[in-house]
C-alpha cells in the first residue's frame, strides 16, 4: 500500500494524569476533506494542533509522507491554519496579513504583493486590501484569515471550527464556499467541527472522537446508517435507539423485546449478540413512516403525538408509546401537509425490518 | 489641610423623582470627589504656586512677591541651565533605552517561559527593591563601586580594573537603572503577558521563527506597554536627585541639582521654580509625544 499523506500512530497528549488525547490513529489521504467531530473536550482540536505542531504529542507518531514530524518545529511546517477566532495580526492591514507567511518564507515584495493580490480577489476581499482587520466584520475577517493560510499554497490546510464564530446565514455560505475551494484546490482540508451537520455536508471523511478515543471513522453516509456504537448513535442525531432482550428467529433476523415492544431487524455480521442477551437496535428516524391503521406488514409501534417540529423544509414528529417509550420520524413537509398530526393523535410507526440496525455486542 | 470635606448630599435628597441617570453621576462625584480634591490640593494648587514663584523676586535674601520676568531671562540665558538640561534629558533618554533593552529578556522570560507559579514569585522579587528606600540602595550601590569595593577586588588583581564608576555620568546611569530597571522590567512583563498567545502562535503557523516572532508579533502587539515601561524610566530618571549626587558626583550637575544649588546658594527660590516648571514641560511634552507614539495609528512598514 502506498504511503498515506498523513498518519497518525498511537498518538496521545496527556495533561498532568488528564488524557486530552488517549490513543488516535487514523491516515489521510492527499486531496481528502477530513472532519474531526466529538463534543467539547474530546481531544479533537488538541489532535489538529498537534498536526500543526503548537501541542508536542506525549507518545506516538506523526507522520507526512511517512516521515516522522514530531520534532519538527511548527514554523518548518507546511500546516496553515485557519483559527476559529481568527487569530489575524490587529496591527497590520488586510493586505499585510495575506502577506504574513510569504514574507516569513522570503519572497520578495513584488512577488508577495502579486500573490496576496491574487488571493484577496479569489477570496472576495481585495476592495479593503489596505483597511485595518478591526474594521472588518466576522465573514470579512474569516476570508482574511484563509486567504493568509492559503497564500502559502500548502499541500493541507487545517480549519478550527471554521463557521461557529459566524452567523447562520453566513455559515451555510461558508460551508459551501469551503467545500468548493476544497475541490478546486485538490489540497489536503482537515476541519475540526462540534457539528455533525457541518462535518457530514462539507466532509469525505468524518472521524468521531469522544474522551480522547476514536469512536468511528467514515463516510458520513456510512456512519449515518452504521453507527458503530451507541456514542455515534446518539451524536450523530435523528436515530432512534431501542434497548431489549435479543431473540433468534428461524429466519436468522433478531426479534428485539423491550419497551418499543417486539421489533425485528436483521442480526448484525460481526455477531456479538446471543438469545436472552441485551441488545441496542438504532432505527434512523427519517426511515419511520406513520400511518393511521396499522397493516400487520414490517415492524409497526401503536403511538401518540406529542410534538411537532417543523425545521426547514423537515418535519420531526416525536411520539410515545403507551408503554412510555419515545420515537421520533423524520418527515418532508411535503408529506405532512397532506396528513396533517394533531397533538394526542394515535399513530402507527411502521419501518421495514432492514432499514433498523443493531449495535455490535 | 483646610480643604472641605465632600460631604455626601445623596442621603437627604428624596430619591422619588430624581432619574437613574442623576443618581449615577451623584454616585460618580461621591467616590471621585477625594481623589481629585486630593490632587488639587497636593498637586494643582502648588503647581500654580510654584508658576507664580517664578515671577518674584528675591531682595536681600529675602522672597518677594513681584510680575518680573527677570528669572526667567536669567535661567533660560544661562550656559550652566541648558547644559545641564541637554545632559539631563541625554541621560535619562539612555536609562530609558538601556533599561528597556535590558529589561526585554528578563520580562520575556517572565511572561512566557516560566510556570505561573514561579512568574509570581519573581514579580514579588521584583517587588522586593522598594521596601528598601531609594538613597539606602543607592549608598549600597556606592559601597559596591568604590575603589575598595568588592568589584574593584575582584577586577584589580585580574589586571581589568580599577573601574572608574563613581563621580562619572557612568555612575548617574548605574544609579538611574537601579531606580528604574525593576519597574521596566514589570511594566514589560505585564505587558508582554498581555500579548494574545494566539497571536504568537499564529506567528509560528505561518512560518515565523521564535526570534522573527518577537519583532514581528510580540513587539508590535505589547507596544503601548513597552512604551509606557520606557517613558516612566525616562520621567524618573530626569526628576531624580539621589542617583547624580551620589553616584555622579554632582558634577556635571542635572536638573534636579540645579534647582537644589539655586535654594542652598543665595536662597534662590524663583530660579529653582524657573528649573523646576521647565523640567514639568519637558516632562509633559515628552509624555504627549510618547502616548501619541503608543496610541497613535502606525504607519506600517513592509
Amino acid at each position: 500500500m502506498a504511503t498515506p499523506m498523513i498518519e497518525l500512530d498511537r498518538v496521545a497528549k496527556h495533561y498532568g494524569n488528564h488524557a486530552a488525547v488517549a490513543d488516535v490513529s487514523f491516515t489521510i489521504e492527499k486531496g481528502e476533506f477530513v472532519a474531526l467531530m466529538g463534543p467539547s473536550g474530546c481531544g479533537k482540536t488538541t489532535t489538529l494542533r498537534m498536526i500543526a505542531g503548537l501541542d508536542q504529542p506525549t507518545s506516538g507518531e506523526i507522520r507526512l509522507w511517512g516521515r516522522r514530524l514530531n520534532e519538527d518545529a511548527p514554523w518548518e511546517r507546511d500546516a496553515p491554519l485557519v483559527w476559529q477566532s481568527y487569530a489575524l495580526f490587529p496591527f497590520l492591514s488586510v493586505r499585510r496579513n495575506v502577506e504574513f507567511g510569504l514574507k516569513q518564507r522570503g519572497l520578495p515584495a513584488a512577488e508577495r504583493r502579486k500573490k496576496a493580490d491574487e488571493w484577496m480577489e479569489r477570496l472576495g476581499i481585495a476592495s479593503f486590501a489596505e483597511r485595518g482587520v478591526d474594521q472588518l466584520s466576522g465573514g470579512q475577517r474569516q476570508r482574511v484569515a484563509l486567504a493568509r493560510a492559503l497564500a502559502l499554497e500548502p499541500e493541507m490546510l487545517l480549519l478550527d471550527e471554521p463557521l461557529s464564530a459566524l452567523d447562520p446565514h453566513l455559515r451555510v455560505r461558508m460551508q459551501s464556499e469551503l467545500v468548493r475551494l476544497h475541490r478546486e484546490l485538490g489540497i489536503t482540508f482537515i476541519c475540526v467541527t462540534h457539528s455533525h451537520s457541518e462535518a457530514f455536508a462539507m466532509a469525505d471523511r468524518v472521524v468521531i472522537m469522544n474522551e480522547g478515543r476514536i469512536q468511528q471513522i467514515g463516510a458520513p453516509r456510512d456512519i449515518h446508517r452504521r453507527a458503530a456504537n451507541r456514542f455515534v448513535a446518539e451524536f450523530v442525531g435523528g436515530n432512534n435507539i431501542f434497548t431489549g432482550t435479543a431473540r433468534f428467529e428461524d429466519d436468522g433476523s433478531i426479534a428485539l423485546a423491550g419497551l418499543v415492544g417486539t421489533v425485528h431487524a436483521p442480526a448484525p455480521m460481526e455477531g456479538g449478540i446471543v438469545t436472552g442477551g441485551a441488545a441496542t437496535l438504532v432505527v434512523p428516524a427519517d426511515r419511520i413512516e406513520l400511518a393511521g391503521t396499522s397493516t400487520g406488514a414490517g415492524n409497526e409501534v401503536q403511538a401518540r403525538v406529542v410534538t411537532v417540529e417543523f425545521v426547514g423544509s423537515t418535519v420531526t414528529v416525536f411520539l410515545e408509546t403507551e408503554g412510555g417509550c419515545e420515537l421520533r420520524a423524520q418527515r418532508s413537509l411535503h408529506e405532512m401537509e397532506n396528513t396533517p398530526l394533531a397533538v394526542g393523535q394515535p399513530v402507527v410507526a411502521r419501518w421495514s425490518p432492514q432499514q433498523g440496525f443493531f449495535l455490535p455486542g | 489641610m483646610s480643604e472641605p470635606l465632600p460631604t455626601p448630599d445623596t442621603g437627604s435628597a428624596p430619591l422619588k423623582g430624581t432619574s437613574r441617570r442623576a443618581t449615577e453621576a451623584r454616585f460618580a462625584v461621591f467616590w471621585g470627589a477625594p481623589p481629585a480634591l486630593w490632587q488639587a490640593a497636593f498637586f494643582l494648587v502648588p503647581l500654580g504656586f510654584l508658576v507664580a514663584m517664578t515671577f518674584w523676586s528675591v531682595k536681600n535674601f529675602r522672597l518677594t512677591p513681584d510680575a518680573t520676568l527677570a528669572n526667567w531671562m536669567f535661567i533660560l540665558n544661562a550656559g550652566f541651565f541648558r547644559n545641564a538640561y541637554v545632559y539631563t534629558f541625554w541621560l535619562s533618554a539612555l536609562t530609558a533605552a538601556i533599561a528597556s533593552v535590558a529589561a526585554f529578556p528578563a520580562a520575556y522570560t517572565l511572561a512566557y517561559k516560566v510556570s505561573p507559579a514561579v512568574r509570581r514569585f519573581m514579580i514579588f522579587m521584583l517587588v522586593v527593591p522598594f521596601f528598601t528606600s531609594y538613597p539606602v540602595r543607592i549608598y549600597s550601590t556606592q559601597i559596591f563601586f568604590s575603589p575598595q569595593g568588592i568589584i574593584n577586588t575582584v577586577l584589580v588583581p585580574l589586571g581589568l580594573g580599577p573601574l572608574h564608576v563613581l563621580n562619572t555620568p557612568t555612575g548617574t546611569v548605574v544609579g538611574y537603572l537601579v531606580l528604574t530597571l525593576p519597574l521596566v522590567v514589570l511594566l514589560q512583563t505585564f505587558a508582554l503577558a498581555n500579548v494574545p498567545r494566539i497571536l504568537i502562535e499564529a506567528a509560528h503557523n505561518l512560518g515565523c521563527g521564535r526570534l522573527r516572532t518577537i519583532w514581528t508579533v510580540i513587539i508590535p502587539s505589547a507596544r503601548i506597554g513597552l512604551i509606557v515601561a520606557g517613558t516612566f524610566a525616562f520621567v524618573l530618571a530626569f526628576g531624580d536627585y539621589v542617583a547624580p549626587t551620589y553616584l555622579g558626583g554632582s558634577k556635571p550637575p542635572t536638573l534636579s541639582i540645579l534647582i537644589a544649588d539655586q535654594v542652598k546658594s543665595g536662597n534662590n527660590w524663583p530660579r529653582a521654580s524657573v528649573v523646576a516648571v521647565m523640567m514639568i514641560v519637558t516632562l509633559m511634552v515628552v509624555m504627549l509625544v510618547m502616548i501619541g507614539f503608543a496610541y497613535g495609528r502606525r504607519k506600517e512598514k513592509a
